[in-house]
């Protein structure tokens, strides 16, 4: 684990909590999901929360995320309530979005985390002109990127970060190499083996990292922030990670290797973290077991409160098309 | 009062909103020193600066999307596509992001954007340069699209559209871009948005459209009368909302509708507006619904006798409206 300077010991036991929260929760609504308890799907990220967690941490309230649909952590790190996460999984009235996405395609307009589409990279071009309109208006807010290796194949993603390269915007692109794009393994979705070089081609920085250790994540993504806030541009971040699970909850995910999966969950970031905070005493036994009854009793909170909300009116469907009224 | 081309009356727009607001930029291929390949942005760059008249690359996904970003932060984005026929690999960005956003954020986002598209043909410009794919985006809610045809309306339209909090989709047909001169008032005035204009007045026949096809509707109509037919040109200017009220009551006055644009006829605008017209004011009809469009190729074709064959023309139109008068 890599040395962090400028972190206090609460901050490093705070990110120890959001990765447990961000697990749990996950998982929670993955048991749901099997529950019958809300309809449609749920995309799991579980096995890959350092690289979502881990980089928003500490970002200001003004700084965008830019999410895809597997950024549970970003939300969680970001400060979106966790009943509003519960809520729009339930597509609830209550949720940020009233019931009218998808599970797992989470936004929260106060904190700046843009609602994605489904379409794959296309929230990387969107996230790259919040980039561009920082430095229009010459503010030092910064954009923090997040996608698979499955959208750097598209074609919308080239054209983004070839202009976050040409103007310098404050931006960094953190891809979480989860080695596969739904069932399509890597080999066949490109002839390279880290995705980080392809930001030669942008001219800005490209590093490959281990997206399940927790504090090389933090080192690495910290000075890619500090460095856009202060003008001088873009940093790609290729997290090697895995998930778990299928691409969705309604996915096998057959087409991997057993051992492929068994190898990588040996390499768990949450637990590989929590021996670095207990070893180093940054955390004791009793923090610890503190923290997993504070985040159960939350998620159950959540639950509820999603649980209690009411779906939204069938009419309400016509509602929120246009800015000053719905009258077309 | 002052005498103005429709693409100088785009430039002022431009250039009074840019200065009133400083929210608002422009994003482009060659819409920098260059000033736009059809000088709508001409003087505009050294004026405001590199981060406010922004030369893109080609790169139609990113002026797109990052004017959605953009947006999303406050900014009031113009972007350029440079010709209609380059809008697709745009078309993500627009129909995915730009008019879906404030709906899948429940209204907690909006998107304050005006795609300038340069559309249409007539002027020799071969099957990428002369497309116009307006029904596209008509089809599209939560985009606004306008269409306008004089330089008063080009200029209020714009200056309308960009103090708009929604996406909006600004059509230009290059084709009106030097060939027609009106004057237009000194002062700031906008155009209200979903709102169609009666062009001339008329008792017999009922003819709809918008852009170049309104002048040659009115061509149409000036040798009509002659012929004794009293035709009424309505000019519909927005095309998403449509104005439903004016084409309504229009027809039910004279009884008989023919609707002209320029775009083929399968699938188009005209097929949405006789549908409301069967709808709405069926029994006040007394000859079936006349559609002037352009015949249902992939796109305008180069050589000459094609592309006049292709476009649509004051004969055509006058044609469509003698036929339904006998009725």
């Amino acid at each position: 684990m890599a040395i962090v300077t400028n972190i206090s010991n609460d901050q490093l036991k705070e990110i120890y909590y959001l990765l447990v929260l961000t697990r749990n929760l996950d998982e929670r609504g993955r048991k749901l999901f099997k529950q019958a308890r809300f309809t449609g799907t749920y995309f799991s990220a579980v096995g890959q929360e350092a690289t979502t967690v881990v980089p928003t941490y500490g970002l200001r309230k003004e700084d965008v995320i830019a999410p895809s649909h597997r950024e549970i952590g970003a939300n969680v790190a970001k400060g979106v309530p966790i009943k509003l996460i519960m809520a729009q999984i339930y597509a609830r009235k209550t949720s940020p979005d009233k019931g009218k996405s998808h599970p797992c395609h989470y936004g929260y307009a106060p904190l700046r985390v843009i609602t994605p589409a489904s379409t794959v990279a296309a929230q990387v071009v969107v996230g790259t002109g919040a980039a561009l309109a920082f430095k229009i208006r010459k503010v030092d807010n910064v954009v923090v990127s997040f996608f698979g290796d499955g959208a750097t194949s598209r074609g919308g993603f080239h054209e983004a970060l070839n202009f976050a390269g040409i103007h310098k915007l404050p931006i960094v692109y953190i891809c979480q190499n989860n080695l596969w794009a739904e069932s399509v393994p890597l080999r066949l979705q490109t002839a390279l083996t880290d995705l980080s070089e392809r930001a030669k081609a942008y001219g800005f920085p490209g590093v490959t990292i281990d997206g399940n250790d927790v504090m090389e994540v933090l080192r690495t993504s910290r000075e890619a922030i500090e460095k856009a806030r202060r003008g001088d541009g873009s940093t790609f971040i290729e997290c090697k990670t895995y998930r778990w699970y299928g691409h969705s909850e309604i996915d096998p995910a057959n087409y991997r290797a057993k051992e492929e999966l068994e190898a990588w969950m040996k390499k768990d970031p949450i637990p590989h973290y929590e021996k670095y905070l207990l070893e180093n005493k940054i955390l004791d036994e009793k923090e610890k077991n503190k923290i997993l009854v504070k985040v159960e009793k939350e998620i159950d909170e959540a639950v509820d409160f999603a649980e209690k909300s009411p779906y939204p009116a069938p009419e309400e469907a016509l509602e929120d098309v246009y800015y000053g009224g719905d009258k077309t | 009062m002052k005498k103005v081309t429709f693409i100088e009356a785009i430039t002022e727009a431009l250039a009074e909103e840019m200065e009133r607001d400083e929210r608002v930029f422009l994003i482009g291929e060659d819409i920098g020193a260059y000033g736009g390949v059809f000088k709508a942005t001409k003087g505009l760059y050294e004026k405001f600066g590199p981060m406010r008249v922004i030369d893109s690359p080609i790169s139609e996904a990113f002026i797109a999307g990052g004017s959605v970003g953009a947006a999303l932060m406050g900014m009031r984005a113009v972007p350029e596509i440079q010709f209609a026929d380059f809008i697709t690999p745009a078309m993500d960005q627009i129909i995915q992001q730009a008019a879906k956003l404030r709906y899948r954020s429940g209204g907690s986002y909006k998107v304050p954007i005006v795609f300038r598209v340069c559309c249409g043909g007539g002027i020799g410009g071969g099957l990428y340069h002369s497309q116009s794919n307006e029904a596209w985006f008509v089809d599209q809610p939560g985009l606004k699209v306008l269409f306008p045809s004089t330089p008063y309306d080009a200029k209020g339209l714009l200056k309308a559209a960009i103090r708009d909090e929604n996406p909006v989709i600004y059509f230009e047909h290059k084709k009106l871009y030097r060939s027609i001169k009106q004057d237009i008032p000194e002062e700031d005035y906008t155009v209200p948005i979903g709102k169609a204009e009666v062009r001339t007045k008329g008792e017999n026949v009922t003819i709809i459209t918008y852009g170049l096809m309104v002048h040659y509707s009115l061509e149409a109509s000036e040798k009509l009368s002659k012929e004794g037919i009293s035709v009424e040109v309505i000019d519909l200017r927005t095309l998403l909302p449509l104005d439903k009220e004016t084409i309504l009551e229009s027809v039910k006055k004279t009884g008989k509708a023919v609707v002209v644009h320029e775009a083929n006829k399968t699938g188009g605008v005209g097929a949405e507006i006789s549908a409301i017209i069967a709808e709405e004011a069926f029994e006040y009809l007394d000859a079936p619904i006349a559609r002037v469009a352009g015949p249902d190729v992939p796109a305008i074709p180069f050589a000459p006798p094609m592309e006049d064959f292709f476009m649509v023309n004051p004969e055509k139109i006058a044609n469509a409206v003698r036929k339904i008068t006998a009725y």
